[in-house]
């Protein structure tokens, strides 16, 4: 049939958007592409997000594992690093010198933790080189140390007060350590949340255990033999400091996109790996680079839902390649050297490919490729409820035509707020308020039309209910009792007015009570009623029944 | 027992014609007027006439002596003013008019044989029904196969039961919807339900709730406040809201969670089971605070719901805990797929085949589980057998003494066999039996085109539905009170349903048509026309399948029943000692060849036709209480009628001030296949983002003519539950422009 070979592909990084890369390719095709996956980590490949929950004790490390996938065409190096690449010959050679060639290359080499070198994080030559009890949380051996660590420490300071520091302070308070964050920030995750928010969700860690120490910076962390035993902090007031004691620090100052492959291989770099909206190289558009190592144009927060945006993006887009030269070696009787050709960003995929990209990726817009809805942020910190999303807060520069509303409840312990434009949410914070937070974030991932006034996007859209009434007194006629079979008080009115008198003879005369029973105990209460004020009987007031759930 | 001649003048202990609950009832034959109190407490308005039976309710598990508004006034569609009595033929003038028997079916038979004379077996096709009893299910089934020879037969419970009996079979080797006694969930703490709304669906089912209740159990997946999710208010339970099209988001994050928080059981898992492993890999993906993000429902909700479910499972010491699915969650092109993720979470925490714990799915037709087993689907035969299946093609057609290789093999399931009738290369002719496709059927304008366009639609009915209205013959049938037969309910048991009137005018069993039908055409298969000889063939047609009857006869379901028995549920094979049949399945091992129940990993895809800039809102669609299905019966009802006499559109009031349609205004759903209108009626029981439709009307206010036809790739069901539309005021202006143009009924 067709005589196209596999297309060659090589992967570095098996983490969670390479591995989603090579899941995605082979849903497409399971034998268009011949895949080398080469995984620095000597681990399956795992879900990273959740390793602030593995240090919380949360989840069990056996839950975290991802999907390995397997198949003829793919083949999985685990514990191998890429020291090289050579973009001319098209290889790369693995740390135990092997070389695998490619048709496409794809760098998902992830991040790592910064760490800013202080007395104490490094050695004689300024390199840094942690001690004892000192972790950055950025892979599963960090996370497994981490949580090892709780075992021997009941201090903990965690530095650096972005979500990873917020989630891991909150999780190791969880675990009951005396924990401090340490944030030289005025309030915690000031990347996403402006004052108001940020003094919110403090007050929210203050309550759950956690001593947030904003504005202060770490100077030094104090090590005696070998191991930390607290970390020194400048307060700001032109003093030596003050002196935190810890047997663990966990670091969460950032991370640092991984481009020192590309960088020795020619490849621009700059805070990342420099690509373009297709996630090509512009220096060589064999070599791709997806998730956190990679700098696309509209730029990256470092969210793994970004990282499965860039893994679908780039797999249609290989697909559509092979695609292309499928077709082209069908019509290589008329035009024999078109199988030769390289297909290029210009190639038009298949009507089939490019609808399916189309239905997959919903609109893109004019100045790129629409990333929305990848950019939610969802801190993990259990009944704490922090989302911020889109063009809000402090990740905000106002724009004409946008609109802002409000409600910073901080002593109730809630801050909302909802950013619109164009009829639609184009970003909101919430903290504090779970539900409000989900609806929210349902309506900016869909682009779902807000409501006239956007005010209404701060509270849960249900209608206060009725106070339910206390006394068969005061029930409207019209009211339903029996649900099953749609007797209403009026019903039962009219039949005691003729002549009935309990619970069976109106459920004779009703049917009500016949279906599933539960309004049993109302209309008991609704007979009792009647019988005390049409009959005259003992108690003229009635009772106010039990009929709260009428 | 199964005489069908004498007119009976004793109570006939039968059951309701409507759900699957089939509530127990007695119908007490009338003389002369309507004067049971007990019965018709409400004397039928309107100066009709009297009715032939009242009804009662009966005391037998799954109503507990209750019943619904519609059972109560279920007697009246016997009564009916416009009930079909002689047969119908479309005359020259375009007009449907009397005819014999002999006319309607010297007609029917050949114009069958000059079609198939031209476009051979597969040009005619069958489209059968869920409510039909289980003998007439069979004998259409094997009508299809042996005198027709057409692979062209499918049924209405390919849009009902088709997703979940998918994924049943797949994970545990056979299909019945509850694979335990209803009564069983009274014990447990945890009732977890998607996608059902039983308070109005089958209220007499709501009693087997309260033990959940009561522990504040019951949690209700809805993205409506529906009645049922009412029942969980108050403390009873938890409800869950999430968007349209999710729920399998809210299922794989809560089977992440049971798997982070260590609440699985491990031991059940290992000895009972086979494809964890990957099966918690693929839900790795779904952390709460990730789904979320999709669903829309709060993460800490989805933890507290896990953990709740995991505290009522037998390993965590509970008394027990069920997971239940129905149409909100099947009616989808990811269907199969959502009950997979519901099934990997029950057996995840060990709840499947252990006595007071279990995934279920709730059957929603009368007879949609025994409907399902005997021969109506397109790829099955009799006893759940699969057509492809060699071995059960020469058995079978052993029973029915025909030549294995005249069988057909699979049709085409509901939708596409629908949109292919009168297409080049499809069918010219179709029978509908028990099922009114016009209003029932997805995207139903085309549907309404393509029965337009057949060479020959015959309808059999009791009333002249939309879709008999269309026929160019119209069979008069007998309806519930006027026949013999048995039901399967939505716990597999079989039950017998008796006859308490005779049937007015010319109206005939479809068993005696199906026999006629099959002499006429030249055939020498026997098909019988009484009901306890044709479900005996049936039991033996169904040894050995997965739903094996073959211990079942009428004579033992009537004595069972007058002893008080437990009731016999299927598998009830035929052995020499009588087998007591299967209240409770898979306690010892699956139906799959090691014993072990399946677990496949599955992944959210979300909704084919989802929410876009000009169709910026879901719809959902659902029942209301009083009444059922596509209404042709019920809305014949007058109190029923009374109360929601037409179709409406529930929206939220901020959704209302959005596109300017107030409380009671006209408002318009556009789709991308058509066009709906209807009253509007504010609520804050829906989502702002969402607007919700019940499905029981045709014409203008028929919601299924603007569903999506979608389907799930596995099952073929079609995504009736979750579309987009536009959501737009009715002027003035369109009104005229409404008037004047056709309205289909």
């Amino acid at each position: 049939m067709t005589l196209h070979v596999p297309t060659k592909i090589v992967v570095v990084g098996n983490g969670m958007v390479g591995s989603r890369l090579v899941d995605e390719l082979v849903r497409r095709s399971a034998d268009a592409f011949d895949i080398t996956v080469l995984g620095a980590e000597p681990y399956e490949p795992y879900n990273r997000v959740l390793l602030s929950d593995v240090v919380a004790g949360r989840t069990d490390v056996a839950a975290i594992s991802m999907p390995a996938v397997s198949g003829e065409h793919v083949r999985t190096l685990r514990g191998v690093s890429a020291v090289s690449v050579d973009r001319v010959r098209r290889t790369v050679t693995d740390d135990a010198g092997a070389v695998h060639p490619y048709d496409h290359l794809v760098l998902a080499t992830g991040s790592q933790a910064r760490v800013f070198p202080m007395p104490g994080l490094v050695d004689d030559d300024g390199v840094v080189e942690l001690p004892g009890g000192v972790h950055a949380l950025r892979t599963l051996d960090d996370a497994r140390e981490i949580v090892a660590a709780t075992m021997n420490s009941s201090r903990a300071v965690v530095v650096g007060g972005g979500v990873l520091g917020v989630e891991s302070a909150y999780g190791l308070a969880a675990r009951g350590l005396d924990v401090t964050l340490v944030d030289p920030a005025a309030a915690p995750m000031n990347r996403q949340l402006d004052a108001d928010a940020g003094s919110v969700l403090a007050a929210g860690l203050t309550e759950h255990g956690v001593t947030v120490r904003s504005g202060t910076r770490p100077t030094e962390v104090l090590v005696a033999g070998g191991r930390a035993v607290g970390v020194r902090i400048d307060t700001g007031d032109g003093g030596d400091g003050e002196v935190l004691a810890a047997g663990l620090v966990v670091l969460t100052t950032g991370t640092v996109p991984e481009t020192g492959l590309a960088a020795a291989a020619g490849l621009p770099t700059d805070r990342g790996i420099v690509v373009g909206h297709d996630l090509a190289s512009p220096a060589d558009r064999r070599v791709f680079a997806v998730g956190d190592c990679a700098q696309p144009p509209q730029g990256s927060r470092g969210l793994v839902a970004e990282g499965w945006d860039h893994a679908r993006r780039l797999a249609d887009h290989l697909a559509s390649l092979v695609v292309a030269l499928q077709d082209a070696s069908q019509r290589s009787q008329e035009r024999p050297r078109e199988h030769l050709r390289f297909p290029n960003e210009d190639e038009r995929p298949s009507m089939a490919v490019r609808l399916g990209t189309l239905l997959a990726t919903r609109a893109a817009t004019d100045d790129g490729v629409d990333t929305r809805g990848t950019d939610v942020v969802k801190v993990k910190a259990g009944p704490l409820s922090v989302v911020s999303m889109g063009a809000a807060g402090t990740g905000r520069a106002p724009r004409p035509g946008e609109r802002a509303v409000r409600l910073a409840d901080t002593v109730g312990g809630r801050y909302i707020e909802a950013v619109v434009a164009d009829g639609v949410l184009i970003g909101a914070t919430c903290v504090g308020d779970a539900q409000v937070a989900a609806d929210l974030t349902a309506a900016y991932t869909r682009r779902s039309p807000v409501p006239v006034d956007p005010a209404f996007l701060l509270l849960t859209p249900v209608m206060p209910s009725a106070e339910p009434a206390t006394s068969p007194e005061h029930m409207p006629d019209d009211a339903t009792v029996c649900r099953c079979n749609g007797v209403s008080k009026h019903d039962i009115t009219c039949a005691w007015d003729d002549g009935a008198r309990t619970k069976d003879d109106i459920a004779a005369a009703t049917r009500a009570t016949t279906g599933c029973g539960s309004c049993t105990e109302a209309v008991c209460g609704l007979a009792d009623w009647l019988s005390a004020t049409r009959d005259g009987g003992p108690g003229a007031e009635p009772e106010a029944a039990d009929l709260a759930s009428v | 027992m199964s005489s069908a001649t004498a007119a009976p003048a004793a109570p006939a202990a039968t059951h309701c014609p409507y759900c699957a609950l089939q509530c127990g009832m007695e119908l007490t034959p009338v003389e002369g007027s309507a004067s049971s109190a007990a019965a018709v407490a409400a004397p039928a308005p309107g100066g009709r006439a009297p009715l032939p039976v009242a009804v009662s309710p009966r005391d037998f598990p799954t109503n507990a002596g209750g019943l619904c508004q519609k059972g109560w006034t279920s007697a009246s569609v016997l009564g009916v003013p416009d009930r079909i009595t002689t047969p119908l033929v479309r005359g020259a003038d375009g007009e449907l008019a009397e005819a014999t028997w002999d006319e309607a079916l010297t007609l029917v038979t050949d114009r069958v044989r000059a079609i198939q004379d031209r476009h051979g077996p597969e040009g005619v096709a069958i489209f059968g029904g869920g409510g039909l009893t289980n003998e007439k299910a069979y004998a259409l089934g094997k009508f299809a196969r042996t005198v027709l020879r057409t692979p062209n037969i499918d049924y209405n419970g390919r849009f009902c039961m088709s997703s979940a009996a998918a994924a049943g079979n797949r994970a545990f080797g056979v299909d019945r919807g509850m694979p335990f006694p209803l009564t069983d969930l009274g014990g447990a703490d945890v009732v977890l339900l998607l996608g059902s709304n039983p308070a109005e669906t089958m209220p007499p089912f709501v009693q087997h709730l309260a033990g959940a209740r009561d522990a504040g159990g019951l949690v209700v997946v809805d993205p409506r406040r529906s009645a049922t999710a009412r029942l969980a208010d108050d403390g009873q339970g938890i409800h869950v809201q999430p968007v349209p099209g999710t729920d399998m988001v809210v299922l794989l994050a809560l089977l992440h969670v049971v798997v982070a928080e260590r609440l699985v059981d491990a031991d059940y898992l290992a000895e009972r089971t086979a494809g964890y492993d990957d099966v918690v890999r693929s839900v790795s993906a779904w952390w709460p605070e990730r789904a979320e993000t999709v669903c829309g429902v709060p993460a800490e909700t989805l933890r507290v719901v896990a953990r709740r479910l995991a505290a009522a499972s037998p390993a965590h010491g509970g008394r027990g805990a069920y997971v239940l699915t129905g149409r909100g969650v099947e009616q989808s092109a990811q269907g199969t797929a959502t009950v997979t993720a519901a099934i990997n979470l029950a057996l995840s925490l060990g709840l499947v085949g252990r006595e007071g714990s279990g995934y279920g799915c709730l059957t929603g037709q009368g007879n949609g589980q025994g409907g399902r087993e005997h021969g109506q689907k397109s790829d099955q035969l009799p006893g759940y057998r699969k057509i492809d299946d060699p071995a059960a093609r020469s058995y079978v057609a052993s029973v029915w003494g025909v030549d294995p290789e005249t069988l057909p093999g699979p049709g085409k399931p509901a939708v596409a066999l629908l949109s292919s009738l009168a297409t080049p290369g499809g069918p010219q002719a179709l029978f509908v039996h028990g099922s009114n496709v016009l209003v029932s059927a997805p995207n139903a304008d085309r549907v309404r085109e393509r029965l337009e366009a057949l060479d020959l639609l015959v309808v059999c009915d009791f009333v002249p539905s939309e879709t008999a209205r269309l026929a160019d013959v119209v069979l008069p049938v007998t309806q519930w009170a006027e026949e013999e037969g048995t039901m399967t309910s939505l716990e597999g048991r079989v039950i017998r349903r008796r006859q308490a009137v005779e049937a007015p005018g010319q109206a005939r069993s479809e068993l005696w048509l199906l026999a006629e039908l099959a002499r006429r055409l030249g055939s020498d298969v026997h098909f019988g026309t009484d009901p306890a000889e044709v479900f005996d063939e049936l039991a033996r047609a169904s040894a050995g399948g997965p739903a094996d009857y073959s211990g079942l006869s009428h004579a033992r379901l009537d004595a069972d029943e007058a002893v008080g028995g437990p009731g016999l549920y299927w598998p009830c094979p035929a052995t020499t000692a009588e087998h007591p049949g299967t209240p409770r399945m898979f306690l010892d091992a699956f139906g799959t060849p090691d014993g072990r129940a399946r677990m496949v990993p599955v992944d959210h895809g979300g909704p084919t036709d989802d929410v876009r800039g000009d169709a910026p809102t879901y719809l959902v669609t659902g029942r209301v209480l009083q009444h059922y299905q596509s209404g042709a019966q019920t809305r014949r009802v007058a109190e029923l009628d009374r109360l929601v006499p037409e179709p409406y559109v529930e929206l939220h009031p901020q959704l209302g001030l959005r596109v300017g349609v107030a409380d009671g205004d006209r408002v318009r759903l556009e789709s991308a296949r058509g066009v709906v209108e209807a009253v509007a009626r504010w609520t804050d029981a829906v989502r702002p983002d969402t607007v919700f439709m019940p499905f029981h009307w045709g014409g203008l206010g028929g919601v299924n003519r603007i569903t999506s036809d979608a389907v799930d790739p596995i099952s073929s069901m079609p995504e009736f539950k979750v579309c987009a539309v536009d959501v737009i005021p009715v002027t003035a202006a369109d009104t005229t422009a409404h008037d004047t143009q056709e309205v289909p009924v």
